[in-house]
């Protein structure tokens, strides 16, 4: 009897080990959540909260029209959306649609694997509700290519003629907004119509109260200080080739130069009225001390409007503008050139590639996107027509205006032909945070550092 | 019975009987024996296939990317030798010098955190264990940091930091107001990574407290008794006589710091990013950076390789430590 129980006993234990180590086995290996594809619903990701409700609106508006289901989730901040995607692109979770940073990450999933090709799904028709200087944005054309040859750089493996996203939303860098009522205490009573008029009204507003009438911007993302302020300036006080030349090789010319060290010192001049700790705030946290009143002025994007508005502050509240240019510049009346700022990829994964891409067609269709733009206060891709300015509002349509130049009075941050191969701009803006707000370097120790960096590119790219 | 049984079964193999047992009986013996074997190796696969998956096979890939460069999704790995590590160390011009910048934080941070939680967590626990009354309820509230660390806990810190925040306004109450720092704690490059590194000490002095109140707690009270006779004070006493006893504790609390040190970075990915600038970077830092927010870009290999620096450097000091305990054990 002893035996015979000592024998089940082992056969017990055997079995629960061998379950154990098959349970085991099965953990390790892929998993299959058969609701991903099973329930019908599409699934989509974005990394703007903002956006959420537009595109909730579209959502069911959509499934009235086709009788299919998308469901929209938003993942915050950028980062944290990018790591979102990457370890969901492991674990086979990935959604159908995601909206993505254009002409970089997009581009970047396709060479990965993860966002499918879309060369033969987006075609003219699509195309041509678009801006015409938007409409390669997630197309791998000559010049993208080839950047892609660089072996460190994120898009290589991309074909070059494929698609792997279509734009979504437009809009710019460099747009300043102001409150208006701290404005009028300062005694100023309308926008700066150049960079001297705009440190004025920066010294006004910070006379009249130092702790909050200050410039805030999210310099916890050190590129911000470079690419939204300091690029534009050097393009309007220098012109194009002055400004290209500040990244190039030539010591005469690049940011240790004379040229750059005017403009280190013209940007230098905002340094003493930051809005105090700037450089610890992250680009959402910095929109929101703006529309908590601790900041008179604040740099973004034409996407921040709807942030603020999110945190409170009506539009009518601010003024809104593109950066001033230097009025004694090569380009006084500087114009920003629009770009595509996100864009809607398709997942490789997709279970229902046919219904995501007529839900990504969808969204690009002109009465689709004017709900999605008065629903979120942002830009969309599709052009709007003649009644634009109805359906963003007044604000928005301020900023339209800032897109108004000629090509050489534009700058236009898609341009990065003249960067050194894998040229990276948070190295950059930490070099200028240094300068403006730390006071930890002179514009010429400044300019000096930043040609060292794009001098170790340019030799990291040989 | 069992000693009865055995003279019984030796009798028999002492008889020659090994030779002249039945053959039948061999296989069967021998069967026993795999089935047992079969049920032992059964009962430990699930422990071996976990440690070979999580364990071997990651340490081993993460081991042979450190000589390739990959973004994490591309077909194939490029295999680059020892040149991840050269680039990091001193090679390339856009890797090497953030990795010596945030070699030199971490350096800082290795050195002052261990350090000052030592200092402050030695003599928390000596004046706890020395406190009659309500010793549970002060234990439960020194340990609260350990226990409420963490992402919110960072978010309070940023918060209590800011150019508004509760230290520049008690420093306003209290009189001292030159001594508010008007950009933030956080925000001024020279004291950025030193308020970090007193947060990372208030998050590690509770542990560090307790293992010093245990060891306290395990001290035979006559050698104090015989200090206290020979005229030692309570100074002295601690000094002299209670701080010697508990090195191996200090030995322990100082490597469990330098490890934390070494390879933390959360708080600073939470609290600074990094910043002002890189003023706040670390390696550690570094290394999730490489990793997780390059953009696609192929630095998957270059990160394990700072991971495996890291690895080294913290060898190297467990040998260290392992040979200042022996030597004072």
């Amino acid at each position: 009897m002893r035996i015979r129980h000592f024998r089940t006993a082992r056969l017990a234990a055997v079995a629960v080990a061998a379950t154990l180590t098959l349970s085991t086995l099965t953990a390790c290996g892929g998993s299959e959540d058969p609701a991903s594809g099973g329930s019908g619903a599409l699934e989509m990701w974005t990394f703007k909260q903002t956006h959420v409700p537009g595109l909730q609106q579209a959502a069911t508006d959509f499934e009235k029209a086709t009788g299919i289901k998308v469901k929209v989730q938003a993942y915050t901040p950028d980062d944290a959306f990018a790591t979102k995607i990457q370890s969901a692109a492991k674990t086979g979770d990935l959604p159908d649609v995601m909206e993505t940073h254009s002409d970089g990450e997009d581009l970047g999933f396709g060479a990965s694997g993860i966002a499918a090709e879309l060369t033969n799904v987006v075609n003219g028709e699509w195309l041509n509700r678009f801006p015409e200087n938007v409409r390669e944005s997630g197309y791998v054309n000559a010049a993208k290519f080839k950047e892609s040859q660089d072996e460190g750089s994120k898009m290589h493996g991309v074909k070059q003629g494929a698609r792997h996203s279509v734009p979504f939303t437009i809009g710019t860098f460099g747009i300043v907004y102001a409150n208006k009522k701290m404005l009028a205490d300062a005694g100023i009573t309308k926008p700066p119509a150049n960079w001297a008029e705009f440190v004025d009204g920066l010294k006004a507003t910070h006379a009249k109260d130092a702790k909050n009438g200050g410039l805030a911007l999210g310099l916890k993302i050190p590129d911000t200080g470079i690419t939204w302020l300091a690029q534009p300036l050097a393009y309007s006080m220098l012109g194009r080739s002055g400004y290209e030349a500040l990244f190039g090789k030539d010591k005469a010319a690049n940011w240790s130069s004379p040229n750059g060290v005017k403009v280190l010192q013209a940007y230098d001049l905002v340094t003493p009225y930051w809005m105090p700790g700037t450089q610890t705030l992250g680009i959402d946290e910095a929109d929101q001390a703006f529309a908590q009143g601790k900041a008179a002025w604040l740099v973004g994007g034409t996407f921040t409007l709807s942030f603020l508005e999110q945190n409170g502050m009506k539009p009518d509240d601010v003024y809104a503008f593109g950066l001033p240019g230097d009025a004694a510049g090569q380009v006084p009346d500087l114009a920003l050139g629009p770009l595509a700022l996100t864009g809607l990829i398709l997942s490789a994964t997709s279970e229902q590639p046919e219904n995501a891409k007529k839900w990504m067609e969808y969204l690009s269709q002109p009465e689709v996107a004017a709900k999605f733009s008065k629903a979120s206060s942002d830009l969309p891709a599709t052009e709007l027509g003649s009644e634009v300015s109805d359906i963003v509002g007044p604000t928005l349509t301020s900023l339209l205006e800032s897109f108004k130049g000629t090509p050489d009075t534009t700058y236009d941050p898609a341009r990065r032909e003249f960067f050194p191969p894998g040229y990276k701009q948070d190295k950059a803006g930490s070099i200028l945070v240094d300068m403006s707000p730390l006071k930890k370097a002179s514009p010429e120790e400044t300019g000096k550092k930043l040609t060292e960096l794009t001098d170790s590119f340019w030799a990291d790219g040989q | 019975m069992t000693t009865a049984h055995r003279p019984a079964l030796s009798g028999t193999t002492g008889d020659g009987g090994e030779s002249r047992r039945p053959p039948a009986g061999v296989p069967a013996r021998r069967r026993r024996f795999r089935t047992e074997a079969v049920s032992g190796y059964l009962f430990v696969a699930p422990a071996v296939i976990l440690f070979a998956v999580m364990g071997l096979y990651t340490i081993g890939y993460g081991f042979a990317l450190s000589f390739a460069t990959w973004n994490g999704f591309t077909p194939n790995w490029k295999w680059v030798g020892l040149d991840n590590y050269a680039d990091l160390l001193w090679r390339d011009p856009v890797y090497a010098p953030p990795v010596q910048a945030a070699a030199l934080n971490t350096l800082w941070v290795m050195i002052f955190v261990p350090l000052l939680t030592v200092a402050v967590s030695f003599p928390l626990a000596v004046l706890l264990n020395q406190v009659k009354r309500l010793q549970g309820v002060l234990r439960s509230i020194y340990f609260v940091p350990y226990v409420t660390s963490g992402i919110a806990v960072y978010f309070a810190w940023r918060y209590i930091l800011q150019p508004d925040g509760a230290v520049n306004f008690l420093l306003g109450q209290l009189g001292l107001g030159s001594l508010q720092e008007p950009q933030g704690w956080l925000g001024n490059p020279d004291t950025a990574l030193g308020t970090l590194i007193v947060v990372i000490v208030w998050g590690n002095v509770p542990v560090a407290m307790l293992l010093y109140l245990t060891g306290l707690q395990g001290i035979n009270p006559s050698v104090l008794e015989a200090a206290q006779l020979d005229g030692a004070g309570w100074w002295r006493t601690n000094v002299s006589v209670v701080w010697p006893l508990l090195m191996p504790l200090t030995a322990i609390n100082v490597l469990l710091n330098l490890r934390e040190s070494l390879h933390g970075f959360q708080t600073f990915l939470v609290m600074t990013n990094g910043g002002p600038g890189t003023h706040t970077n670390v390696l550690g830092l570094e290394a999730y950076r490489l990793a997780f927010l390059e953009n696609l870009n192929p630095t998957l290999g270059l990160s394990s390789a700072l991971g495996w620096i890291l690895f080294a450097v913290a060898m190297v000091l467990a040998l260290i430590n392992l040979r200042v305990l022996r030597s004072r054990v």
